[in-house]
């Protein structure tokens, strides 16, 4: 069942697997974009059970003309940010709104090659660097970042989950990019840059 | 193309979004400037760092849990097939 609308068909028709079927499809998904907003796994769960939860009784609202993951990904994410805003943190820092609207970003600044990929996937404490440079980021910046690299959603997808223009899903993964960039930059430096072979 | 407006227009480079005019001044820039190929190289480094790092499933414990949790709400619900509740 590898179709959405066959799946959506045999859930409206009460047939349990395609309950699985769902839950294989974006479960996974679902949660990495819900931890990677929340940071925290017990509230990335919650997130997970209300999306599906939603999609369930909202079974007939679909009617093929939005994709299922766009919406499924929406749900999740506009989940994430009331969760973030009952904590007080806020989803957009007013520096991004502002540099948004010029487009402007900084120019990087360490210039080294860095080790090969191989090498950083190998090594510990050069993947927990990974998960602090994107935990650093706004959550702003971090939901275009995950939704389009890490998930592979188009531009315009991203710009649906989000409901920003397709403009500023591309200068914030732009940020995004060039920040992660940044702060790895010296961390990951291959010979004679730093942490050497 | 100098180096400000090569960095500027990088994520597009990468995303291969620039028209043909400009991605081959990105190009001809590229070719002579060891510092923009530093920063377009480490920066698909890292995009290719995090794709597959990034990609990680939930923890069994905790997909299983939440999974059962759904079937009883979609079985329990009257989701489908089955009638309303009776209240």
């Amino acid at each position: 069942m590898a179709d959405d609308a066959a799946i959506l068909q045999a859930l409206r028709a009460g047939d349990a697997s395609a309950l699985a079927a769902l839950f294989d499809a974006y479960a996974d998904r679902l949660y990495r974009l819900a931890l990677g907003l929340l940071r925290n796994p017990d509230e990335a769960e919650d997130v997970v059970q209300e999306t599906f939860l939603k999609a369930l009784t909202h079974l007939d609202r679909f009617e093929g003309r939005s994709r299922l993951s766009t919406w499924l990904y929406r749900v999740a994410y506009n989940a994430s940010i009331d969760r973030l805003r009952r904590q007080g943190e806020s989803a957009l820092p007013s520096d991004d709104r502002e540099t948004e609207e010029t487009g402007a970003v900084p120019l990087p600044q360490v210039l080294v090659e860095w080790r090969t990929p191989e090498e950083i996937l190998i090594d510990a404490e050069a993947r927990a660097a990974l998960d602090e440079a994107i935990q650093a980021l706004s959550e702003s910046l971090r939901a275009v970042f995950v939704l389009r690299d890490i998930e592979g959603l188009s531009t315009a997808e991203t710009a649906q989950v989000l409901g920003i223009s397709p403009g500023a899903v591309k200068v914030r993964l732009h940020r995004a990019r060039l920040a992660l960039r940044e702060r790895l930059a010296l961390l990951f430096a291959g010979p004679p840059g730093g942490q050497g072979r | 193309m100098n180096c400000e407006e090569l960095i500027r227009y990088l994520s597009d480079y990468i995303d291969r979004e620039l028209d043909e005019e400009l991605r081959a001044d990105a190009q001809e820039h590229l070719a002579t400037c060891r510092n923009c190929r530093v920063v377009l190289d480490t920066t698909q480094q890292m995009i290719f760092l995090y794709r597959r790092t990034g990609r990680r499933a939930i923890p069994a414990e905790r997909r299983g849990r939440l999974f059962r949790r759904l079937q009883e709400a979609f079985q329990g619900s009257g989701t489908g097939t089955t009638a309303d509740q009776a209240a």
